[in-house]
Formats: structure tokens, sequence, C-alpha cells
């Protein structure tokens, strides 16, 4: 299992859980990068509709069974959602929630819809809300930290991974600390894939976030998240009319407010006039944010793909090597059913029949050859 | 938004104690704009750290002249002087968030910090109860209210400060209980300490010896209490241990450089002043503050530089500050490692040393931070960082995130763009 991040330990968990040997190599640690840096909504409504809604719709019930059996029990909390409009082109944006849902007429419900009555405390300018019941949230280091903490999962980090030689009974990793010679190789690297594989359709981007001191008053009972938000998923930031803000009640009494959208990797970067961008548009929504403190910037990392949608499946031509990554954000929603599928795939096992062709149209074979083609040299 | 602002503001100087007016002289000198700001109410610093109005103030005539004609030249030079305004940080793209009375992004040419020295506390079980505050935080307490706190005062630690504080509560009138240290600093070494040094020691000790203020060497404050409204200062001496009771415990284990907010990533020069560079004091805080302000002022081709002075100060006074640690060596006492489970390391988030032993022996700095929750409250680790690291194996938890200070959301809602200047107000 290459990778620490939430993936790789829920794909790590499962192949225990199932009798097999596994060891997570990591170059860092758990939740090294977008894992330990984001925010964790568990979240059908913020997806693209068709396969990414779908899965989504799989992962979060498959999350709750997780924190049912006790596994989650500490990391997912359910929770309910707004989503806001203080714009045309916002409430547009709530159109198409309200229909997506009554679509997929899942577990996600948008179960109101109307004014800023609503959500008593939201402010001046909120023209209007919908509720999204049935969803919760669940962060990434608090998951890893879980899902790692099984019986029979081996341990290696820091080491660095400096080539993958597949042949036909296995795969040669050849690492900083020297070889290992395994049946399957899991890479679940996120955007260290593309030391891997230089030639990936993936891209950085980052996403600055925003961590306030605990206070009174103002209480929030789940994610306040504006329309635009929607929009930002599908469209260029650039042309967004307001920040998409998302106001995030933590469990520690804090908020944490996001995020950004640049193509940039570099997790070091924030600036004040983002900061600023953000929180104000907050503050407006939430005017309970005027009695908090600012007291941490930092900026996630997302493993972007060309086409949006994660690269998940067996290698073409190298079977014994699964990829598991590309998540631009939605991996810690997706975590737990990619974590059992991809355990299944490394197994030999059928994947659930319901998903089998949402999970095809997430393998690497969707992208030509010769991406590939730089990954065995080393 | 109106934020793009080119970087043609005055240089940035974060602090208005002797290193950072010596460099803001520096740098007017040079032909280029400055602007001094300080969280502070009054220039100063923590050496001149200045009375609140209508308060009588402490310090001795000679240090008043000093600052006095240090004052003098600054406003001769018509430095731009913003106080009670803090600094949030320099971010990458080269703004600078300004909090409080001037509140502000800027975008200034350059940067100067001399934020001053970190005062190092190490935990120790009770030293987070109330009324247990740093040495520090009780002498600029003596300097801005020019009152001692009223109880019985202890001062345990290490280091000169505590004798400094020791002779001024005397001299308000509230000598301390005790002044236990770490160190054994009464020997024959300190006659080869510079004569300013010795004077200064010799004030102290008068001071002290004439209240008859117990003083206790290699001494080891083990553990703090609280019992019945009071504090219970638990001491370890070389004859065994015995407690000592107080209303105010103030605790001082010496002092370090503050790199907090240097970063390379940021598009302008940036040069470190006084103690925030080298922790040496007052005296060296003034060539350095030079020092940094030349530099700084060369690297942005101010006028009339050239070649750097070369400092007899500051390598006499890194001398006498390394023969001071010497002569205050601490007596070995108890170790980091041997500090009970349920001591608090983080006071922000109140993390103790079993919530990090519960962590795991192989816990990396990330862990530390994201499970273990250390270093995560609005210090950042200011406090607690050096001792998580040590205790954990690591050089560090990271450095500090921008905003460097917590910033309040009802001032970033008041910032209006910026004005053609490149400031915004």
């Amino acid at each position: 299992m290459l990778g620490a991040g939430v993936i790789g330990a829920a794909t790590a968990h499962h192949l225990a859980r199932s009798g097999a040997r596994v060891t997570v190599i990591d170059a860092t640690g758990p939740s090294a990068g977008a894992s330990g840096a984001s925010d964790g909504a568990v979240s059908v409504a913020s997806k693209k509709p068709g396969t990414l809604a779908r899965l989504a719709t799989a992962s979060l019930l498959y999350t709750r069974q997780l924190a049912a059996e006790g596994v989650l029990a500490r990391a997912f909390v359910p929770r309910p959602a707004w989503y806001f409009a203080t714009l045309d082109a916002e409430e547009h944006a709530l159109d198409a929630l309200v229909a997506k849902l009554r679509a997929i007429d899942g577990p996600v419900q948008a179960c109101a819809d109307g004014g800023a009555a609503l959500l008593p405390g939201t402010g001046a300018g909120v023209r209007r809300l919908v509720k999204i019941s049935g969803e919760g949230h669940m962060t990434g280091y608090a998951a890893t930290a879980a899902l790692l903490d099984h019986p029979g999962i081996m341990r290696r980090w820091p080491d660095q991974v400096r080539a993958i030689n597949p042949d036909a009974s296995g795969v040669t990793l050849t690492l900083a600390s020297g070889r290992l010679r395994v049946r399957t190789v899991v890479v679940a690297t996120g955007l260290g894939t593309l030391s891997l594989f230089p030639g990936l359709p993936m891209r950085p981007r980052a996403g600055q976030l925003f961590v306030t001191d605990r206070g009174q008053g103002g209480h929030l009972p789940g994610a306040l998240t504006a329309a635009s938000y929607l929009i930002a998923k599908t469209e260029d930031p650039a042309r967004l009319p307001e920040p998409p803000v998302v106001i995030d009640p933590l469990t520690t009494g804090q908020y944490l407010i996001g995020s950004s959208r640049e193509d940039h990797g570099d997790s070091s970067r924030v600036d004040f006039a983002t900061m600023i961008a953000l929180i104000r548009r907050a503050a407006t929504v939430w005017p309970a944010l005027g009695e908090r403190r600012v007291i941490r910037a930092f900026a996630g990392v997302r493993a972007a793909t060309a086409d949006g949608l994660p690269i998940v499946g067996h290698m073409p031509d190298a079977p014994n090597v699964i990829m598991a990554t590309g998540f631009e954000g939605d991996g810690i929603c997706l975590s737990a059913l990619i974590g059992r599928e991809v355990a299944k795939m490394a197994l030999g096992d059928a994947p659930d029949g319901a998903l089998a062709d949402d999970l095809s149209a997430l393998s690497p074979a969707r992208f030509a050859p010769e991406t590939w083609r730089d990954a065995w040299a080393g | 938004m109106g934020y793009t602002m080119n970087a043609k503001g005055p240089v940035l100087v974060v602090g208005a104690g002797p290193a950072g007016l010596s460099a803001a002289l520096a740098l007017a000198g040079a032909g280029l704009p400055v602007r001094v700001v300080d969280h502070a109410p009054a220039p100063g610093g923590a050496v001149h750290r200045q009375p609140l109005p209508g308060t009588r103030a402490t310090g001795t005539r000679e240090h008043k002249r000093a600052f006095s004609a240090l004052m003098a030249k600054v406003r001769a030079a018509d430095i731009d002087i913003c106080c009670a305004t803090g600094f949030a940080g320099l971010d990458h793209s080269g703004a600078a968030l300004l909090t409080g009375m001037r509140a502000g992004m800027v975008r200034p040419r350059g940067l100067i910090l001399a934020t001053g020295a970190r005062e190092l506390v190490q935990p120790r079980p009770g030293w987070t109860l109330p009324g247990v505050q740093t040495a520090g935080a009780v002498q600029t307490r003596l300097k801005t209210l020019g009152t001692a706190p009223e109880g019985r005062i202890m001062l345990g630690g290490n280091g000169p400060l505590l004798l400094a504080v020791g002779a001024e509560l005397c001299a308000l009138g509230n000598p301390p209980v005790a002044i236990i240290l770490a160190g054994r600093p009464f020997g024959a070494a300190g006659l080869r300490l510079p004569l300013a040094y010795q004077v200064e020691a010799a004030r102290h000790m008068a001071r002290l010896l004439a209240a008859r203020v117990p003083i206790v060497t290699g001494a080891h404050v083990l553990a703090i209490s609280q019992d019945a409204g009071k504090l219970l200062a638990t001491v370890q001496t070389r004859r065994g241990s015995r407690d000592i009771v107080a209303d105010l415990v103030g605790l001082h284990d010496g002092i370090r450089p503050n790199a907090t907010g240097f970063s390379a990533n940021v598009p302008i020069p940036v040069e470190q002043a006084g103690d925030c560079h080298v922790a040496l004091g007052a005296r060296a805080a003034l060539a350095d503050g030079r020092r940094a302000g030349l530099a700084l002022a060369a690297r942005l081709g101010g006028r009339g530089h050239g070649a750097l002075p070369h400092c007899a100060v500051l390598a006499h006074e890194r001398a006498a500050q390394a023969r001071l640690a010497k002569i205050f060596a601490p007596v070995d006492g108890p170790k980091l490692a041997d500090l009970p489970p349920d001591t608090i390391l983080c006071r922000c988030e109140g993390r103790t040393v079993a919530d990090l032993r519960n962590l795991g022996p192989d816990c990396t700095a990330r862990q530390l931070r994201l499970t273990g929750r250390f270093a995560m409250g609005a210090c950042q680790g200011r406090f607690c960082g050096d001792w998580v690291a040590q205790l954990a194996g690591h050089a560090d938890l990271g450095q500090p995130r921008l905003p460097l200070r917590p910033v309040a959301i009802a001032d970033l809602l008041t910032l209006e763009p910026d004005t053609p200047d490149g400031e915004t107000r």
C-alpha cells in the first residue's frame, strides 16, 4: 500500500480485515497530504451528477455502516448541511441541487427549501436556503488514524518509492530503504503519484482554509455552504461572482472556513487577500463569526485529474499495480467505499455488482497508453 | 477586491524596541521611508516598556536617559511609529496584514523583524494554574503599572532576569518571598563579566540583600499546586524538597531568539534585528538593529551605504552573554522525560504528557499536530513546541502559520481596499 492518506488507510484496513498481509509505505507518515489539510464533508449534494454522485451515495451508506460497527464511530459525525444563495446565479445552482437530489432519491434529501428563517442566525442578504439531511462530516486525519488502527497492518515511514517494477508474478519495489517484493501494489499517493507517473494528466489544486478560535454564541449545527461552491465544482473558479465559501463548525467549537481553488501545489502559500475575501463573505452570512478570531491559515493541495474523475483500478498491462488516486478533495467522502472495492481488486474478488459500471469509469485504462509509458523506468 | 498593490510602501519595521528603532534610524538615514509598528501602546519594547499614562515610571535614570536620546533621534528623523498595532505576518505575495489601531494591508518594500526574544518556561505540574505567570509578564506589569502585585510572590526557574525582577519588586515595596535558581551564579566567575554587567548585578543584589530575600541556588521548582486559595510550590534543594507558599509565582527558564515570522518564501527582502535574531540584550539590540537596517538599506539600494561597520559591540556582548550563561549553568535537575503523565504541555488545547505518550513512539511531527493537537491553539506552539518536539524526538513541530497572531474577524470586516501609496486602512 503506497500512501498513508485516507484512501491508503481505508484500503489497508479492508485488506487486513480480509486476512491479507499488508504494509503501508509513506514518504512522511499518516495524513501528510490532502487528508490532513482539508474539510471533511461526506457529501452527495456537492458531487457532480452521475458517477461521482452515485459513488458518494454508496460510500456515505458504507461510512455509516463502518461508524455503526465502531471502526469510524469517533471519526464520522452525521449532521445536516445548508446551502445558501445571495445571488441569481446561486439561486439557479440551488434549483439544480434540489433537482439532482430528487433524481438520485437516495439517503440524502433536500429536506427544506426556503428563506433565511430556515436557519436562525443567518445574516442579511441570504435570499434562500436549502437544508440537506442524511450527510455527515469526517475529519480526514481522524478517519486515517482510525482505519490504520487495525491489527496486522505493517507501517513503514518515512520511506520513498523510487521505482515500481511489475512482472508476471508480482511487483518489485525499489525503496529508499531497499527492495521489497510484493504480490500487488496499490498506489494511493495523491499528488505524489506525479513523481512516479510524470505523464499522468493530473495537477495540483490548492485550497486555503482558515481556523477560528473557540467562542460562545451562533450555534451552527452543520456546514453552511455558498451555492457558488457548487458552481465552482463545474466551472472556472475565476468566473465566480462571489467566493465559494464553506463555514464548517468543528466539534471543538471552532469554525473552519474555506476554501479557494488555485492552480498550484504549494501548501505553504496562503494570502491575506484571499483570507479577507472568504472571511468577509462568511461573516456576512453567519454574523456570529464577528465575535471570533482567525488563529491559523493553511492550504491543502488536491490532486485534480483532467476529466475530474478519480483514477481507480488495475493498470493497463500491469494488473498487479492498482491505482487509487486523483480524488481532488473527494477522497475523504469516497474513502470507505474505495478502500473496500480496491481491497477486492487486490484480492481478485468481483466488485459490488451495482457499482461495477461506475467503478470501471474510473479505470486508468481511460488514459492513452503513453501516459503510463515512463512509469516503469524508475 | 482591490488588493493588488505594488511593493512601493515604506519599509515595515516590526517592533519599537531598541533594535527596531535603531534599524528604522539606519533606514531613514539611507533615505528610505520607514514605518514602525508595535503592539504595545507606546514605543520602548520589553526593556524600555513605558508606564501607562498617569503611572510612575520605574527604571534607573541612565536607563531613561538612553531611551530619551534614542527617541529624540527617531522624532528628528520623522519616523512614523504606529503603536497598539499588531503584525499578523507577510504573505507570499508581499502583503503584510496589520491589526489594531492602524489595521490594514500594506505592501512594504522591505521588512525588519525586531520582535524580541522568546521567554522559555519549562512545563511542570501546575505551571498553567491561575496565579502562575512568566517572570517576563510580571516585569511587564511592574513597568506598565509602576506597582508591585499584592500578596506573596515567588520567582523561580533560572537566569539573571529573575534577580532583576526580584530587585524591582523590592524597589516597589513587595520583595519576593523567595527566588529559586537552578544555577549557582554567586561565585568568583561573576568578576570576569564586563563592568556594566557587574554594576547592574550589584545594584540588584544590594536591593535583594537589603530586603533579606531568600535566594536558593542549585534548586528546582518541581511542581506548583493550589491549596485553599494559595499556591504551593514544591522546590527541590540539595537537602531535599520543601514547599513554599505564594499567591503569585513567576517562572522563567531563559530566553531564546524568535524566528516567528521569518520566511524565505516572500518576495521582498527581510532582516531580523535584535533579540529575535540573537538574544543578547538591550546593548546589543541597538547595534544589531543598526546592522540590520544598513543591511536592508543596501539590499534596497538606499543611499550612502557601503561596507557594514565591523560591530565590536555585538562581539563583546556575545562573549559576555556566553559567560553569563556559563555562570547560570543549571545544576542537574528533573528531566523533561520524567514529568508526571497528567502534566499539561500545550496550555491552549490542554494536552498532557499522557496525550503525547498515547500517540506511540514513532509519531511523526504531522501526527503530533493533527492527532495530538499540539501546537494547534492560538499560540501555535510558541510555548509548548520546543518541549513537545524534544519529548517526541523531533527537531520541531513546524513554523507557526499565518496569521502570526490571532486576527479578530471584526477587524477584517472594517478594512478598506487599498489606497494609491500601496496601503489599506
